[in-house]
């Protein structure tokens, strides 16, 4: 049977058992593409939403103040650009750009990790900046009345909470990633949208490549958002908790022991 | 120079307007000092001047007789020695009991983490929380959080605790949890730094009452003489709100 004498189900699940392999390897480049660059992004954002969020102190010396000023400045710079550019055109710029004014020849995962990254990063600015403010004032002020220093405070106390308030966020962000990494295909980059142009340009069968895709795109997003949600549920920690004791006798369910030798105090 | 903390000239103004004016005085070791006024009188703004999370406009605040408004002055190094308890209680919500109390002195004091434990079970134990170590803060009830915040303030060992109306976020009936623990604490000679609405712990439990009005020290003394025989009118009335309050807790 010719592709032409078959019915639209036919094509869907010739295209399936032909083209299985690039479709599974599109699949997978995307998906490495949206995991290592919205984890690059997060680090990126971390990063830029804690220098964003640095005060600089009146008894601090003029040239911290400036130097802050100035850092401050260019952070801001690069979320508006990337923010405000479209990814494609992102993409063409920079991938082509670096091989003419550089000589740079970036290769494909190379270039598609750099410039995904980087406009992730620029959108979890914005999302950690919100994260770190969102956390209570009075969680910094208890930190800093222990005497921790702004370092400390951050990295025990306020991030772990931002990061929890921000999952969200960043999960919308994988999601997006793994839709947006489409428009590396035009810097050559091998991946889902990719699979499909070479496909559909094949075939000539544009309604049922393009359905087939949809149906992976979807499979991989919607997946992807049920295990954000479990692990967020997992950061929340446990509904209930055990009460400790050391009276052995009134050991029962919903108790537990102390962790280490703590019986030598009773 | 017996003093802990010695406030000299303290004056703050947030734009034009200023909320402490001129203030001075002395906190000995084993002190239990009471500050009491109206709201809006300046009593937490000085605290939290005190604890250096307000600058201070003017003024000095010696710590054993070191100014620590002076620019070279470790600030974390100066908080951890002063305990700070607050109204709304701050506990670290991502940590557990347990962990609310063994990480200052971990990170802070770089204790190791078998000391750190038994230190915060140390102090858990003496504000009856010791069954709780595994629960996190929003799993507590307020009295239950101020008691944590308690152990947590005094697992820092520091030289003195100063209290931002520790009751004030509190139902009345877990008042009682708290101020007993705060009683215990005073009896045991901790020097203590008490912003309070709490008239029958200022006059039953301090020796040193500060009255605060419209941003100055209006009258300060022995509890026994203030409240028996307040002086300036301003005083007179404010104890006279309270009189019923207090004796209904008399009884």
């Amino acid at each position: 049977m010719s592709i032409s004498e078959m019915n639209f189900l036919q094509r869907m699940l010739y295209i399936l058992e032909q083209y299985s392999g690039s479709l599974a390897k599109g699949a997978a480049t995307t998906m490495v593409i949206a995991i290592v660059c919205t984890a690059l992004g997060c680090v990126i954002g971390f990063a830029v939403g804690i220098v964003q969020t640095l005060e600089p102190r009146k008894k601090d010396n003029i040239a911290y103040k400036i130097i802050l000023k100035v850092i401050k400045l260019l952070l801001t710079a690069y979320v508006e650009l990337f923010r405000g550019t479209p990814m494609m055109l992102q993409a063409a710029f920079i991938y082509y750009g670096a091989s003419q004014v550089f000589g740079l020849n970036l290769g494909m995962w190379q270039a598609a990790i750099l410039i995904v990254s980087i406009n992730t990063g620029a959108y979890m600015a914005e999302t950690v900046r919100g994260g770190i403010l969102s956390v209570d004032i009075g969680q910094t002020e208890g930190a800093k009345a222990i005497g921790m220093n702004h370092f400390q405070t951050m990295l025990s106390v306020i991030l772990p909470q931002a990061l929890r308030n921000i999952m969200p966020q960043i999960g919308n962000n994988l999601i997006i990633n793994i839709k947006d990494t489409c428009v590396l295909s035009i810097i050559g980059t091998v991946e889902l949208f990719f699979t499909f142009k070479s496909i559909s340009g094949a075939l000539y069968t544009y309604f049922e490549a393009a359905t087939v895709i949809l149906i992976i795109y979807f499979i991989l997003t919607f997946v992807s958002s049920r295990i954000l949600l479990a692990w967020e549920n997992r950061m929340d920690g446990p509904v209930n908790f055990d009460l400790a004791t050391t009276d052995t006798l009134a050991f029962t369910s919903g108790m537990m022991r102390f962790p280490r030798k703590a019986k030598r105090r009773k | 120079m017996s003093e802990i903390l010695s406030i000299e000239h303290l004056s703050k103004r947030f734009g034009e307007n200023e909320v402490l004016k001129d203030i001075n005085f002395q906190v000995r070791p084993g002190d239990v000092t009471s500050i009491i006024g109206a709201s809006g009188s300046g009593k937490s703004t000085l605290l939290r001047c005190i604890n250096l999370l307000e600058s201070a406009t003017s003024g000095k605040i010696l710590f054993h007789g070191q100014n620590i408004l002076s620019d070279h002055v470790n600030e974390a190094k100066y908080r951890a020695k002063v305990g700070m308890v607050f109204q709304s209680f701050n506990l670290f919500n991502n940590h557990t009991v347990l962990s609310n109390c063994m990480v200052g002195q971990i990170k802070v004091l770089k204790k190791p983490k078998e000391e750190a434990y038994d230190a915060a079970l140390l102090y858990l134990d003496k504000v009856g929380m010791t069954s709780h170590i595994n629960a996190k803060p929003h799993q507590l009830s307020g009295g239950q959080k101020q008691r944590v915040a308690i152990a947590r303030a005094l697992a820092m060992q520091p030289e003195i605790l100063l209290f931002d109306e520790p009751t004030s976020a509190l139902d009345p009936e877990m008042v009682g949890e708290v101020l007993d623990v705060m009683k215990a604490l005073a009896k045991e000679g901790t020097t203590m730094l008490v912003v309070t609405h709490e008239m029958a712990f200022a006059r039953d439990v301090s020796n040193h009452v500060v009255y605060m009005y419209d941003g100055k020290i209006e009258e300060e003394g022995e509890p026994k003489n203030l409240f028996s025989r307040p002086k300036s009118p301003q005083l007179k009335e404010f104890l006279s709100r309270f009189t019923s309050d207090t004796t209904r807790q008399d009884s």
